[in-house]
């Protein structure tokens, strides 16, 4: 069966159909937000039942979009929170992703900005390694981008993708080793994202951020993960009641490889690993239960089917 | 940006220097400095780095005195000063304070300050200074600069005269003397210093 990402946007009006028909067609629901009259789903549901759930919709003019980076946690590195970076340009692009499924972070660095001073701890390292994909949004000049970068790229094995004032091309020149993506024109700014011009840059950026996790998608098949992180996802919310209380929005983010469980480490993480996801399957021998550099979170890291010799 | 006789920003990397013509230009219109501003050039050089910004302002306000806003009448050793405009108030009963003591120093109402001085006491009120709109402008036109120039350049340098400032900032140290930059920049824009 294979799941395709998608973004439901109706009424609250009868929403409750919608949430158990995506889980009878074996989907999950990643997020849901309710926002004043409006229910916004981001879901996962098998490729074959999208055009019924765009039939029974219809009447409750529920709008059925293809979200590509549903299910994915993305980590937007800012050079620093000040007014220099923020709002524009860094939440424009966390905000653009957001609406095309991602879940993203934004990594403010604590001295990531200067050429020369430009510095990455060991923290913020971790911090994006634990994400699908980094965002690298650097500044306008080439001469500062080339020298900063063997820094920022130091121990991160996550997929990057750099953006920055100067061309792709000379993005593409000036970086050495290559990184996954790149996208260029679109550097330090401090107005909104509101022209043509530049809402075909977040495109871009929207576009190579697919790209990128379609490849590591592709490789991940190779060899696929013992079980589906919605999956998971779903287990950890019928088996462990106390997430239940979690008062973020989303309380299990799912990543492409595993899941982010919102509870602390400590007095959760035996818990967790004795969940069944299967009779005498627990979570423990299908993945690896780490604490997170973010806060006190738990993260799971789902191994692959070469390691388990399991499929759920 | 048209309300501005001059406004250049020149980089030896033109990409980087036409971006940041724009940041500028952003910056300016949100702090609402079009109307003080007459011309600015702005130099970045991302190699050695170095930002130097350097600009005219239109017309620098005087100092605002008593007489600006108040009408002062003498009666005997009573002063009154009948306050036509509340915007300078507090720190002119501020410095009166200062000057005479609290004690000495009535306000019967909103608009009028009773004073009881001896002869020569009172002589030059209506000069003093109260307070010098420059500094806040200085303050407004420094830190428009700062947002403009590129967060790692963080030693700076900047004067503010007679209408007349620059701003210089590096990531690396400063030469002593930043003069001959500034006057570089001045002299393209065909200020003579």
């Amino acid at each position: 069966m294979i799941l395709v990402p998608i973004t439901y946007k109706g009424g609250v009006y009868r929403h409750d159909e919608i949430l158990d028909l995506i889980e009878d067609m074996g989907g999950y629901i990643i997020q849901k937000h309710m926002i004043a009259q409006e229910v916004v789903l981001q879901a996962l549901i098998p490729k074959d039942d999208i055009e019924t759930l765009r039939q029974i919709s219809r009447p409750l003019t529920g709008e059925v979009i293809f979200a590509p980076l549903v299910g994915t946690e993305i980590a937007i590195v800012s050079m620093s929170l000040e007014i220099h970076h923020l709002p524009h340009a860094s939440c424009d692009v966390a905000e653009y992703l957001r609406a095309a499924g991602a879940k993203t972070n934004m990594v403010g660095l604590a001295r990531g900005f200067g050429k020369r001073i430009g510095l990455l701890s060991d923290e913020e390292r971790d911090v994006i390694n634990e994400h699908d994909l980094a965002i690298y949004l650097f500044g306008n000049f080439e001469t500062c981008i080339k020298q900063k970068m063997p820094t920022f790229r130091r121990g991160v094995h996550t997929p990057i993708i750099v953006t920055g004032g100067p061309s792709t091309d000379a993005l593409r020149r000036i970086i050495d080793p290559p990184v996954a993506g790149y996208v260029g024109g679109l550097g330090r700014f401090m107005h909104r994202t509101k022209e043509a011009p530049e809402l075909a840059k977040l495109d871009d950026i929207l576009n190579e951020v697919s790209r990128v996790l379609d490849s590591r998608r592709a490789e991940i098949a190779k060899d696929p993960l013992s079980i589906s992180p919605a999956r998971l996802m779903d287990v950890i919310l019928e088996k462990l009641p106390d997430i239940h209380d979690v008062t973020s929005p989303v309380p299990v983010v799912v990543q492409m490889d595993g899941v982010r469980v919102k509870l602390p480490y400590d007095p959760f993480a035996m818990q967790l690993k004795d969940i069944e996801v299967d009779s005498g399957v627990p979570i423990s021998s299908v993945g690896d239960i780490r604490p997170s550099r973010m806060r006190d979170y738990i993260l799971v890291k789902i191994k692959p089917f070469s390691e388990t010799s399991l499929m759920v | 940006m048209k309300t501005l006789e001059y406004f250049e920003v020149v980089s030896t990397e033109p990409a980087g220097g036409e971006l940041y013509r724009r940041i500028a230009s952003t910056v300016i219109t949100d702090h609402d400095l079009l109307r003080v501003l007459s011309r600015l050039r702005i130099y970045i050089d991302p190699e050695i780095p170095i930002f130097v910004a350097a600009g005219h302002t239109r017309s620098v306000p005087r100092n605002v005195i008593v007489r600006d806003f108040a009408g002062i009448t003498y009666d005997g050793d009573k002063v009154v000063l009948s306050i036509a405009d509340e915007t300078y108030l507090a720190p002119l009963l501020q410095l009166l304070w200062e000057r005479f003591g609290k004690d000495r120093i009535l306000q019967p109402d909103r608009f009028t300050i009773e004073m009881h001085l001896e002869g020569h006491e009172s002589e030059g009120l209506e000069e003093m200074v109260v307070a010098d709109p420059t500094e806040g402008l200085f303050k407004d036109l420094i830190y428009t600069m700062q947002v403009i120039c590129p967060e790692g350049f963080k030693v700076k340098k900047q004067s503010f005269q007679d209408g007349k400032f620059w701003f210089v900032a590096s990531e690396n140290t400063l030469p002593e003397d930043v003069m001959p930059l500034v006057d570089e920049q001045f002299s393209i824009m065909g200020v003579s210093v």
